[in-house]
């Protein structure tokens, strides 16, 4: 599958269900985290919900390694800049114009939890739902089709504007284009790249905009689908729950602000 | 009787001066194979979206006189109605690929889905429609991963499982290599002997006079003749306009110059070369 996606392809019960089930416990998974007391909601829904999803998915170890990839750069910044620039509190050690402070490091800690909550939920549910089945679903709650149909294509078509991209880069430089070099030399580069990249993308777009038109796409009848996507009442149930704790959450997020 | 009937088309590109057709007046029967030849700039292309209902419906522009398919008049139609009677296919395969499906086998429904087949019915189609053309070996595999000459069969398988009563083509083989060539017009002859009515803009003149029932040829939009193969394919005419002829007439019209052609007719493939000079 030579396509943009983080997708993995596992014969597991979480590849199973139906896409929008998995997408509302995401969503569900976020909203609790930041809505709910608590400073380590974060840390626990990683390891006592999603850790497990991935385990149950057969994704585990790729899911860890892009998880950690992703998040760390994020957790670096937050760590060094939360505890260095705390105002006031206890600080940790004092060196020339450094004093991080320990509160700083606990609001980072803290933070660091619900970044970790946000990517660890989207990544595993980007590995573990095809692209196009999720579109799929979403047109059947009523997203339109061409929305879905530039989604899906986007993700094909960044590897082949990759590859045209090197294409174009090495025909140039047979042309005598210098792109290696101090930055100004490699700035100069982009225009004679970039230029042809664009405007044959737009010709292309043209004739990918015939091309679909031939076969039906502006077709006023009620689309129908290859692909079925197995549902089951216990998941049409879950997903109803899933909102329901979702609307729930937000709400007793709000009355305790209040009451506070 | 005449499928395709073209009377008085005359039509200009928006923002053009100059007409990209004038007056073209042609007539295709059911079950006809016509090619349609010319250099480049002549309007085969126009001509043949003028066919497929892309002129003027998305090209927009000025267009006069009538097209009809099928009984029906195109500037009364909607393009979308339009493209379930006139199939077409062009030269890129690349771009013909939805780019919304992962596998052959999808990408071949994704215009029947459109259209809202039922999804039986679908899967018996695009069976069909592999067994056809020869390409079920590649159902699985994703249409980024095929090599040209594949790829321009799924395009062209794409547009057969939609079942129009018309092909349009427009130069399909011309990024393809000899071997991509012959398997594509493997399909195409394929398609014609079941009877389906096929128009097909074409440079390869050695394939048309193997194929085609008629060929016209374009000239700065307009006809410039217009009969068998044979006929037209060895018109001086042809040298003239600065037409791409056969390698095997060019031959023998250098040989009938120096008085060595001793056929009675210039050839266009090599088996009428061969008999011409063996005699």
């Amino acid at each position: 599958m030579n396509s943009f996606s983080m997708y993995v392809a596992r014969d597991s019960g979480l590849h199973k269900l139906h896409p929008l089930t998995k997408g509302l416990l995401t969503l569900l998974l976020l909203v609790s985290g930041l809505t709910l007391p608590g400073n380590w909601t974060g840390y626990f829904l990683v390891l006592l919900v999603i850790t497990p999803l991935a385990v149950w998915g057969k994704v585990f170890r790729s899911f860890l390694r892009i998880v950690w990839g992703i998040s760390l750069p994020f957790i670096l910044s937050v760590v060094i800049i939360q505890s260095l620039f705390w105002g006031s509190g206890t600080p940790i050690f004092e060196y020339w114009i450094f004093a991080p402070k320990v509160e700083g490091a606990l609001f980072a800690v803290i933070s660091v939890g619900r970044i970790i909550l946000v990517m660890a939920g989207f990544i595993l549910f980007a590995m573990t739902t095809r692209p196009d089945t999720l579109m799929i679903s979403l047109k059947q709650v009523g997203v339109p089709s061409s929305l879905a149909y530039i989604i899906v294509t986007t993700l094909q078509i960044i590897p082949r504007f990759q590859s045209k991209a090197s294409t174009i880069l090495d025909a140039q430089r047979s042309r005598g284009l210098e792109t290696d070099g101090n930055v100004f030399v490699r700035a100069r580069a982009v225009v004679p790249i970039i230029l042809p990249l664009v405007l044959g993308s737009l010709v292309e777009v043209e004739e990918r905009a015939i091309a679909i038109e031939a076969r039906g796409f502006n077709s006023n009848k009620k689309e129908t689908s290859l692909i079925e996507i197995p549902d089951s009442n216990a998941q049409v149930f879950f997903r109803k729950f899933f909102v329901l704790l979702m609307v729930l959450s937000i709400l007793a997020r709000i009355a305790w602000q209040l009451l506070n | 009787m005449a499928i395709i009937e073209l009377k008085n088309v005359s039509y200009k590109y928006p923002l053009t001066d100059s007409p990209a057709l004038k007056n073209i007046n042609l007539q295709v029967n059911e079950g006809e194979f016509v090619a349609l030849i010319g250099p480049n700039g002549a309007g085969k292309s126009t001509l043949c979206y003028t066919i497929a209902g892309f002129v003027p419906h998305f090209f927009k522009g000025e267009i006069s006189g009538t097209v009809e398919v099928a009984g029906s008049e195109s500037s009364k139609s909607n393009l979308h109605e339009w493209v379930l009677n006139v199939g077409l296919a062009f030269q890129n395969p690349f771009n013909q690929i939805s780019g919304a499906k992962y596998t052959v086998f999808e990408e071949l429904a994704f215009g029947l889905e459109n259209i809202g087949v039922p999804r039986d019915e679908m899967i018996q189609r695009v069976n069909d429609a592999m067994k056809l053309t020869g390409i079920s070996d590649l159902a699985d595999r994703s249409p980024y991963s095929l090599s040209g000459g594949q790829q321009q069969r799924v395009a062209l398988t794409s547009i057969l499982v939609m079942q129009p009563k018309v092909l349009v083509l427009d130069e399909p083989t011309s990024q393809m290599d000899p071997i991509g060539t012959r398997e594509v017009f493997g399909v195409i002859r394929a398609m014609a002997e079941r009877g389906m009515t096929v128009l097909m803009a074409e440079h390869k003149v050695e394939w048309i006079a193997n194929f085609a029932d008629r060929v016209v040829a374009l000239h700065d939009g307009e006809i410039l003749l217009e009969g068998t193969p044979q006929d037209v394919l060895t018109s001086d005419l042809l040298v003239e306009k600065a037409f791409g002829i056969s390698r095997y007439t060019s031959v023998a019209r250098k040989a009938k110059e120096l008085g060595l052609w001793k056929g009675n007719r210039l050839p266009v493939t090599l088996e009428e070369a061969m008999d011409g000079f063996a005699r």
